[in-house]
């Protein structure tokens, strides 16, 4: 029989049903699930109506991506540039999150107004390789993106660096959850927002910090 | 036989409710009204032809809020077409299954009435909607108790006959009978063209005969315990998880056009509830055709040529195969990694084999930036020495040589040519590190290579080859059947973080998310799909050979995504 070794790592059902990966050999595993969980009110945690906000710091890995025009960039040169960064892990094939999230910069590029070139907004894919700078351009027109909002790949191992950085790695792409993070300057701390960040939370945010009028 | 879409019956789904035995072949035919339902579902399109729109009420100070239309809008997004949605990992991110019965179903059911599929994002514990109440939550966002739903959940604007034409579509995703489920047999196909390689044929079927053969010498026992303990309401539907495999063996012959009534024929004599592995030659086309007008997942045929068609749903492959090395060498020749660069291109390729389709994409690719590119097709029935011989020969000074070929071509290439530059080949057609060059083509050789390099798979490939070897089964094409026995435990393990939930549907949605936990990837560095992605390996290298003599390969060019 297959070894240990074989099954997927992690995974959700895995994380859900707290099983190990021995457990996952298990006739037991989908019966766990019922055994242990009359609490299905866990299964329906209900995102908080705005995102969590707290302050975190992070130490931006050397890496180089590749930015949607095609140029490489280190990202530390491009975080970097004396704008106020609002930063956030998408992928073009995603139907659910980063609609959401993409949807949000989106609005928030147009209420910054003419302050807009103040902020500098940064998606980074976290399925770089299906996400070809091709498909990042693509994917910036449909949002109506424009040259303040800019879009980055690489190789696998770079997005999963700066996914650790950042602590939004969750294991796979398809559970990535809703995650903005802004800084108003270099040197300064990092605002995390767990959840859908709102436009208005944005905006406050940076209003606040670097009086954006 | 025929099945019926999904959403083929939402005009009379009422009736259909409550008949869980119904089966796809049995349901009512089509209907105006089911069309619109799975259109604003599926596209997004209202009955006049209209965007579907829908408004998070987030945002607001935009002027009311993000709005999203059309595609964008469309329900399949999130709760998918299966209709059983989905979770996050970090379960902070819970989709909620919209398929009719988890919908309306009664609360405090007896256990033993419960036969719906478990789904863990599954609300069990709130009002069963009526139509009114769900029409409240898709126009206003209340759910059927009277909270606010999900962030994500758009209110949508939808009049009364679209709504009920959407209520009665989300009515008619019955997902409690699929074909080829029994309660003790999971019925599966195998497909094999007739112009597949002999060798590799038997090769895969080996493999595929010896895991199933193995899966029901050792199965998991359905667990008495569980069986009669009635625990959770989804009892009934876990019990039963670990079912015999039985594998149906789909040989077509003849020509191509007559694949598809052959394969209808074996559907109906053999209902199975997907297609596992496979073999094609050059044309795969009327395979994948067929599987997607029955929903019929196609999971992982070893194919050189696949249907590239994002939008399609039913068959995922390991990789575009040949498609793939075309983009390969032709980022290759834009950028060289050594020489001058290149001016010119002479392709050659056999008539009618997968080297045709990979010929083409390279002319088109290469085209764009301006290189010349000829062909060379070498027809299909002449001699392996001669018919390359000729086709060389018009080789002109300068070009890069792409050679679309097999190992009797490969072996038949004769002395390298004088002035040869840059050869360009397919590893995949020619046997990868294994192709047979005759002496003095080694040194200028750059081949297509999608797979990961053999020191790097070394582990990963180790464990299918120990398992052969425990099992006498003979290594005839390695890679062939090192992807047929990925194929076989990527299936095993979707299954097996199914619970017992046996919906076409669901098991391609189940392997897109969890592909990418996989880690015994075989020749692959690692796999991943996702909703509109049906390739799970997406680059290559290009390598060359490290000595003049022996089979060792070194990188020429990092792993590229064309």
């Amino acid at each position: 029989m297959p070894a240990v070794a074989q099954f997927f790592r992690g995974g959700r059902s895995l994380a859900a049903l707290g099983a190990t990966l021995g457990m996952a050999l298990s006739p037991m595993t989908p019966a766990r699930a019922v055994d242990s969980g009359g609490a299905y009110a866990q299964h329906h945690v209900q995102l908080p109506d705005a995102a969590g906000r707290s302050i975190a710091a992070y130490a931006l890995p050397r890496v180089q991506l590749v930015r949607a025009d095609g140029k490489r960039v280190l990202l530390a040169d491009e975080l970097n540039d004396g704008r106020a960064v609002v930063l956030d892990f998408v992928y073009t094939t995603c139907t659910s999150v980063c609609p959401l999230s993409s949807q949000t910069f989106a609005a928030l590029q147009d209420k910054l107004g003419i302050e807009r070139d103040r902020v500098h907004l940064v998606s980074i894919s976290i399925d770089p390789e299906q996400d070809t700078p091709d498909r990042l351009q693509e994917y910036a027109r449909h949002f109506d993106a424009g040259p303040q909002w800019q879009f980055y790949t690489g190789t696998a191992e770079a997005s999963l660096r700066v996914q650790q950085a950042f602590r939004a790695y969750s294991g796979d792409k398809m559970s990535h959850p809703p995650l903005t993070l802004l800084r108003v300057a270099p040197g300064k701390p990092w605002v995390r927002f767990d959840g859908f960040a709102t436009v208005d939370q944005l905006l406050h945010e940076l209003q606040n910090q670097v009086a954006v009028q | 036989m025929k099945t019926w879409r999904a959403g083929a019956c939402a005009a009379l789904a009422v009736a259909c409710l409550g008949f869980s035995s119904v089966a796809r072949a049995d349901a009512p035919p089509s209907s105006k009204q089911a069309a619109v339902g799975e259109a604003i579902y599926r596209n997004g399109v209202l009955a006049s032809g209209a965007p579907l729109e829908g408004q998070r009420e987030r945002g607001a100070g935009l002027g009311g809020g993000l709005v999203t239309k059309g595609a964008d809008a469309a329900c399949v997004n999130c709760h998918l077409r299966s209709g059983l949605g989905s979770i996050s990992n970090d379960r902070r991110v819970s989709i909620p299954p919209v398929a009719g019965q988890y919908l309306f179903q009664p609360r405090n059911m007896k256990a033993s009435d419960h036969d719906l599929p478990y789904v863990e994002n599954v609300k069990a514990d709130r009002e069963p909607y009526t139509d009114a109440t769900l029409a409240r939550a898709i126009r206003e966002g209340i759910d059927s108790d009277g909270k606010p739903l999900g962030t994500l959940m758009p209110r949508f604007a939808l009049d009364d006959a679209d709504m009920s034409a959407l209520i009665a579509y989300l009515k008619s995703l019955d997902r409690r009978k699929e074909p080829g489920v029994t309660d003790t047999v999971l019925h599966f196909a195998t497909i094999i063209t007739p112009d597949a390689d002999p060798v590799k044929r038997r090769g895969m079927l080996d493999v595929l005969n010896r895991y199933i053969a193995d899966k029901n010498a050792f199965p998991f026992s359905p667990t008495p315990h569980l069986r009669s303990s009635g625990k959770g309401i989804y009892s009934k539907s876990l019990y039963m998880a670990n079912r015999h495999w039985q594998l149906h063996v789909w040989e077509l012959t003849g020509p191509a056009d007559t694949w598809d009534a052959q394969l209808e024929d074996h559907l109906a004599k053999e209902p199975v509830f997907a297609v596992l592995s496979g073999l094609g030659g050059s044309n795969w086309a009327p395979v994948h055709a067929f599987c997607e007008r029955e929903q019929l997942p196609c999971l992982f045929p070893n194919v050189e040529v696949p249907v590239v068609a994002d939008r399609d749903f039913y068959t995922l492959y390991f990789s575009k195969g040949v498609l793939l090395e075309a983009g390969l060498i032709a980022k290759s020749i834009a950028e060289p990694d050594s020489g001058p660069p290149v001016r010119s291109v002479l392709q050659v390729y056999r008539e009618g084999d997968s080297g045709e389709a990979a010929a083409h994409a390279l002319a088109a690719a290469v085209g764009r930036s301006g290189i010349a590119v000829r062909s060379e097709a070498i027809a299909a029935a002449s001699e392996p020495g001669k018919g390359v011989a000729q086709a060389l020969q018009k080789a002109m000074k300068g070009d890069a040589l792409v050679l679309w070929l097999r190992p009797n071509d490969i072996a038949a290439l004769g002395a390298a040519p004088a002035e040869a530059g840059t050869v360009y080949m397919s590893g995949l057609m020619g046997g990868l590190e294994q192709a047979p060059l005759p002496e003095g083509w080694r040194s200028h050789i750059r081949m297509a290579y999608p797979f990961d390099l053999p020191d790097a798979r070394v582990v990963r490939v180790d464990f299918p080859l120990g398992w052969f070897s425990f099992r006498h089964i003979p290594v005839v094409a390695e890679q062939v059947q090192v992807d047929t026995y990925l194929a076989c435990g990527l299936l095993a393990e979707t299954l097996s973080h199914s619970a017992d939930t046996f919906v076409r549907e669901y098991l391609v949605e189940r392997m897109e998310e969890l592909l990418e936990h996989r880690y015994l990837t075989g020749y692959y560095p690692r796999l991943a799909l996702a909703e509109w992605q049906r390739f799970a390996s997406k680059g290559g290298y290009v390598v060359r050979f490290a000595d003049p003599a022996g089979n060792r390969l070194v990188a020429a060019r990092e792993w590229t995504v064309p």
